[in-house]
C-alpha cells in the first residue's frame, strides 16, 4: 500500500499518455522514422513504453525506443543519503541529426533533465531535443520546460509525487511525504 | 542494494551483494569508455591521490585512467619522492594529504593492512589498491567481473588459482570474493608455494599437482612466479617450474575446451604461461585489463558518493 494521498487515476494515466502520444503524433505528422524516444531511469521507461504502444496503435508505427541513467551526470554526488544503483543505458540509435524526445515521470526542479541533456550531448549531437513528462509539477529551479505534459498537479512542498504504473501495483499517482518515501 | 561505504579495503569485508553492486555498477561503467566521448562528469571537482608507497606500474596507470574519465582532478604520490624517506610516519603523510581537502586516497603500500589503519583516521575516502601479501580487491574484482561476463555467473563454477599462493594478494582476493559468490575453488602450485592450511576454508581445495588441478576446471588463474622467490628456495628453478606447473599447448589438452586463462600480468612468457597460451583463444588477459578501468570506475564512483565533507 501507498502511504500517502492519491492524485491521479490508472485511467487518468492512459489518458495521459494519449494526450502526450497526439500531441507528437502532430508535430511529427505521424513520421517517427528520424524520431527517437528516451526514458530516463526509473519511472521515464516505462513512460516512454507506453507512449511507443500508443503512438503504434495510433500511427502503425512508432519511435525507437532508449534507456538513459543519469546518476553519472547528477549534480549532487556525495551530498545525498544515499546512492541509487546505476541502471542500464541503452540508445540504440545514432544520436547525430536525430529527433529526441526524453521522457520521464514526474518534472520538478529540472535537475534531472539538465544530467539527461549533458548525458545525450556525450553520445553526439542531436537535431533537435524535446521533453515529455506524465506530471508537471511546476517548482522548476532551472530553466527548463516540458513541451509535451500529461498531467499538472502541485502538491506541498514536503511531499514527493510517486508514480505508479501497473507492473509496480496499485497504479496511480502519489502524494507521498518525503520521510514515508524509500526511493 | 545500496552501496554505503566510504573506503574498499577488502573483499573478505564485503556481503556477496555488495561485490554484485560493484559489478553491476562496472558493467554501465564499460560503455562509457566504448563511446566517443569517454568521459562523465561524476567526480568532477573530487580530488584523487595515488598514494603508492610500493611502486606498481598497470594498477596505477589503470586507477589514473579511470580517474579521469570520471573528472576528478588527480595528484600521483611516489614513496621515492614522499617525506616518508625523510622520516615522517605514515600517518603524518596520509593527514597532510588530507589537509589539503582530498575526497579520495588510492593506496599501495607493502605492509598488510596499511590501508585499513589509514581509513579509520581520515575523513576521506580509502581505496586499497594492494597491501602486502594480504588484498588487492580491485584486481579481483576485475578478475570476477570478467568471469561473470563471459561463463555467465559465478556459482558453482570451478575455478583454479594456480602458483604462488602463499606470496599472493590477488589469490586471497580471488579467492574471498569468489567464495562469497558461491564457486568451488582450487589452489594449486608447488607445496612449498600453496600450504595445506589453506583447506581449512570451507570451499577451498588444495591441489599439488597440475593435472588434477585443471581437468575439471572452467577457470584458471594463473599467477606471476616471481624470480626472487626461487633464490630463497621455494622451488629448484623456473625451467623446473614450467615443466611441472606451466601452462602451454600440452597442459590445454587435460583441461575443458572452453576453459578460460586469465593472468593478472606482468606474464612470464614460458614459465607460468606459454606466449601460444596468452595469445590464444582461451585468454581473456587483456580483456581482464580493459575491465579493469571499468571496475575501478564503479568502485571510485561508489566511493565518492558514501565520503560525508
Amino acid at each position: 500500500m501507498i502511504n500517502g494521498n492519491k492524485l491521479f487515476s490508472a485511467e487518468d494515466i492512459s489518458g495521459a499518455i494519449e494526450k502526450i502520444a497526439s500531441a507528437i503524433g502532430a508535430e511529427f505528422k505521424g513520421d517517427f522514422s528520424e524520431c527517437a524516444l528516451v526514458g530516463i531511469h526509473q519511472q521515464g521507461v516505462p513512460c516512454a513504453q507506453l507512449i511507443c504502444e500508443e503512438l503504434q496503435k495510433k500511427y502503425g508505427s512508432a519511435p525507437v525506443q532508449g534507456k538513459l541513467d543519469i546518476s553519472m551526470y547528477r549534480d549532487d554526488i556525495g551530498n545525498r543519503v544515499k546512492l541509487p544503483p546505476i541502471r542500464e543505458t541503452e540508445i540504440p540509435f545514432d544520436v547525430n541529426g536525430s529527433s529526441i524526445i526524453l521522457v520521464d515521470d514526474v518534472l520538478s526542479t529540472g535537475r534531472t533533465i539538465r544530467a539527461a541533456l549533458d548525458a545525450l550531448t556525450d553520445y553526439g549531437r542531436a537535431g533537435l531535443i524535446r521533453l515529455a513528462v506524465l506530471v508537471d509539477r511546476g517548482n522548476l529551479e532551472f530553466p527548463i520546460r516540458a513541451d509535451y505534459v500529461g498531467l499538472y498537479s502541485t502538491p506541498p512542498a514536503d511531499q514527493k509525487i510517486v508514480v505508479r504504473f501497473a507492473e509496480d501495483g496499485d497504479p496511480g499517482i502519489y502524494a507521498v511525504k518525503w520521510e514515508n518515501h524509500n526511493l | 542494494m545500496e552501496w554505503t561505504r566510504k573506503d574498499l579495503l577488502s573483499l573478505y569485508d564485503l556481503e556477496a551483494e555488495e561485490i554484485e553492486c560493484i559489478l553491476d555498477t562496472a558493467a554501465e561503467f564499460k560503455k562509457v569508455s566504448e563511446r566517443q566521448v569517454k568521459k562523465v562528469p561524476a567526480l568532477r571537482g573530487k580530488t584523487v591521490v595515488n598514494f603508492f608507497v610500493e611502486p606498481s606500474t598497470r594498477t596505477r596507470v589503470s586507477f589514473e585512467l579511470a580517474e579521469q574519465r570520471l573528472s576528478a582532478d588527480v595528484v600521483n604520490m611516489q614513496a621515492q619522492a614522499s617525506s616518508l624517506l625523510k622520516g615522517e610516519t605514515l600517518l603524518d603523510t596520509v593527514k597532510n594529504i588530507e589537509a589539503l581537502q582530498v575526497d579520495l586516497v588510492v593506496m599501495r603500500h607493502s605492509a598488510t593492512g596499511a590501508q585499513t589503519f589509514i581509513a579509520s583516521k581520515l575523513k576521506c575516502g580509502v581505496i586499497n589498491a594492494g597491501d602486502g601479501a594480504h588484498s588487492h580487491p580491485t584486481q579481483a574484482l576485475l578478475d570476477i567481473f570478467t568471469i561473470r561476463e563471459k561463463k555467465g555467473g559465478i556459482k558453482g563454477l570451478n575455478v583454479t588459482i594456480l602458483g604462488d599462493i602463499l606470496h599472493s594478494r590477488v589469490a586471497r582476493s580471488n579467492m574471498w570474493g569468489l567464495l562469497k559468490l558461491g564457486a568451488n575453488l582450487t589452489l594449486a602450485g608447488p607445496s612449498t608455494l600453496v600450504p595445506r592450511e589453506f583447506e581449512s576454508i570451507p570451499g577451498v581445495k588444495v591441489c599439488h599437482n597440475l593435472k588434477d588441478a585443471v581437468a575439471n576446471a572452467d577457470v584458471v588463474n594463473l599467477l606471476r612466479i616471481q624470480h626472487e622467490r626461487q633464490t630463497a628456495g621455494f622451488f629448484p628453478g623456473t625451467g623446473e617450474y614450467a615443466r611441472f606447473f606451466g601452462i602451454n599447448a600440452e597442459s590445454m589438452k587435460f583441461m575443458k575446451p572452453d576453459v578460460m586463462i586469465m593472468h593478472p600480468g606482468p606474464i612470464n612468457r614460458d614459465v607460468e604461461l606459454s606466449g601460444e597460451v596468452a595469445d590464444g583463444p582461451n585468454s581473456v588477459i587483456l580483456e581482464q585489463v580493459t575491465n579493469g578501468l571499468a571496475v575501478r570506475m564503479a568502485v571510485l564512483f561508489l566511493v565518492a558518493g558514501c565520503v560525508k565533507k
